[in-house]
């Protein structure tokens, strides 16, 4: 980060940056602040505000009372609760290690300047500038179970393709499936332009050296790619965390509760049950997780590698 | 040098071109898949095996829904919420980004504010859209794109002025110092020097905004119910729906698509750059 407050700048400038510069800098920096304030930080506090909260609005138009951690207590134990969270960890971890494993493959693959390549890279990147709510119904499409693109692909293979949105452990692979398609050109993305600013003498040092292009990856390349590798990982994991949208136009948490991820599960519990104490609760316990991945990601940015 | 590569170099190259040509199929075959259901005629839906070339193209799905008002209305609301969203997000972003770059602040505060960017950008969100729907009740403002508007701007603003500061973090000072010696204002100096020379990130960033607005499914399908629904939510809702309705929903779907492609193709190298921002630098 250039902070080159310090240099060059005279008394002079200095005084005359305190008069006639900084109020309007500060009247800058206003409509922002107010923004953000009103919208993210005014509702943060009144979430920890519900978690401690009885209120369900289909019993009571205000708060019933202070609870304590009760709603805490309860959502732990509660059996849905500890479903999302199982089918989160299930659908994120799936998810990522597909899409990292296929992204780094494939920013191998498409590397280099050509019209075909560059052409490669604009077709790959597609998935992801559609709308999750998108996504989420072409794939319902595809993969309907009788008349599905994908299970009638599978039959021209001798394969029988299995229920995949009508049975609970299909649908979540299924949601893995969507996840990877819309995603892994994030990865392939991110990876490519870190692969591309590796220095070109140091590929050619190690080829001199005599080492394979595989030693070349697992030695030279791999330990370079690793900081930029771990912070993708933990941005995909965020992301694929709290994204609602997909599962929502996908499975709609079913069949049953098989797909509901902790996000979905918050969603409903607030905005269609409209137990707000129990979702504001659930949603913090959420909450303290991503923030340790929030400030690791912080902590590995600002690193110097 | 052509002529004599190995055989095996051969193998090795044609498996990297069939690698390449399925996950361009993976990618391909599913986006016409869609196109082609929405033209579909609607005995064609459900058969088995599937009809992948159907006997007959027909655009009654499309006008099935532009003629129907409710589209019409997601469709505005839609437009609406994006324009609004993005220019307001801009306007207050890029100020707020100049300001901050230029107030001088210690490397301590400037390391705090981005931390509350980084936060922004990633807690779980479904925590405060609770509170801001009883907020939007409180004041109203439920069930308008006003409400959705909103909501947009708390993620939106923050993540425009976070990608803007870097910009001008890069930008050297010495080019407003000319402007200074002249005695020119912040304002005009930030009019007159800055503004031109970031114009390309400004334009990323607002492509970005666009993007990240008419995609966006949370906040508006927590605040709006009928009247503001955007058409995210429309996409969302042939599912809730007993009984799916494939063609108009394969239809809504390629409205929504389209404008994001077309954008992705013709502002690619803007669009990745905010997408991937905060992975990559800069």
């Amino acid at each position: 980060m250039s902070l080159s407050a310090a240099s060059g700048s005279t008394k002079s400038q200095s005084d005359w940056h305190r008069r006639h510069d900084l109020p309007w800098l500060l009247l800058f920096v206003v409509p922002a602040f107010i923004i953000v304030v009103a919208v993210q930080f005014y509702p943060l506090v009144y979430s920890a505000f519900l978690s401690l909260q009885d209120w369900v609005l289909t019993e009571s138009q205000t708060p019933k009372g202070f609870v304590g951690l009760e709603n805490f207590v309860k959502e732990l134990g509660d059996s849905t609760f500890q479903r999302s969270v199982r089918n989160s960890v299930l659908i994120t971890g799936g998810a990522l290690a597909l899409q990292m494993t296929l992204g780094i493959c494939l920013a191998y693959l498409t590397m280099g300047a050509s019209w075909r390549m560059r052409a490669v890279r604009t077709l790959l990147i597609l998935p992801m500038v559609i709308a999750p709510v998108a996504a989420g119904t072409l794939w319902r499409i595809l993969l309907n179970s009788r008349a599905g693109l994908v299970n009638h692909l599978l039959s021209l293979l001798g394969i029988k393709g299995p229920e995949w949105l009508a049975h609970p452990d299909w649908a979540i692979v299924s949601v893995i499936l969507l996840d990877t398609w819309q995603w892994t050109p994030f990865v392939l993305l991110v990876v490519g332009a870190a692969i591309a600013s590796i220095p070109d003498d140091l590929l050619e040092a190690a080829a001199i050296d005599g080492a394979s292009r595989w030693k070349t990856f697992l030695y030279v390349e791999l330990p370079l790619l690793m900081p930029l590798l771990l912070l993708t990982l933990v941005f995909r994991m965020l992301e694929s965390l709290l994204s609602l949208d997909s599962i929502y136009s996908l499975t709609f948490g079913g069949p049953g509760y098989s797909t509901y991820t902790l996000t979905y599960y918050i969603y409903t519990l607030g905005l269609r049950s409209f137990n707000f104490g129990a979702a504001a609760a659930s949603s913090w316990i959420f909450m303290v997780f991503a923030s340790l991945s929030i400030g690791l990601v912080f902590w590995y940015q600002r690193r110097d590698w | 040098m052509n002529r004599q590569r190995s055989t095996k170099q051969r193998a090795l190259a044609l498996a990297h071109g069939l690698i390449l040509g399925c996950a361009c199929l993976a990618v391909l075959i599913p986006l016409a898949y869609l196109v082609i259901n929405s033209v579909k005629l609607p005995r064609e839906f459900l058969t088995v095996p599937p009809t992948i070339l159907p006997s007959e193209v027909t655009f009654e799905h499309y006008r099935d829904l532009f003629e129907d008002s409710k589209t019409v209305r997601h469709f505005r609301n839609s437009l609406t919420v994006t324009l609004w969203t993005t220019g307001v997000t801009i306007i207050s972003g890029t100020l707020a980004a100049y300001g901050l770059a230029r107030m001088r602040l210690s490397a301590r505060i400037l390391a705090g504010v981005t931390f509350i960017f980084l936060f922004i950008r990633f807690y779980p969100r479904v925590t405060t859209v609770i509170p801001y729907f009883l907020v939007m009740r409180e004041l109203d403002l439920l069930d308008t794109v006003w409400a959705i508007i909103i909501g947009q701007l708390g993620i939106t603003i923050p993540f425009v002025t976070w990608l803007m500061l870097v910009v001008f973090q890069d930008l050297p000072r010495e080019i407003e110092e000319a402007a200074l010696v002249d005695g020119a204002s912040v304002l005009q100096r930030f009019y007159r020097v800055v503004l031109p020379i970031v114009m390309p990130s400004v334009s990323a960033a607002a492509i970005l905004t666009a993007f990240l607005s008419w995609n966006e499914f949370l906040i508006a399908s927590s605040v709006a119910r009928r009247k503001a629904s955007v058409l995210s939510m429309a996409v969302a809702g042939f599912v809730s729906d007993k009984g799916i309705q494939w063609g108009p929903m394969a239809a809504m779907s390629v409205v929504m698509i389209v404008p994001m492609i077309v954008f992705a193709l013709f502002a690619q190298k803007y669009l990745i750059r905010g997408i991937t921002f905060g992975a990559v630098k800069g």
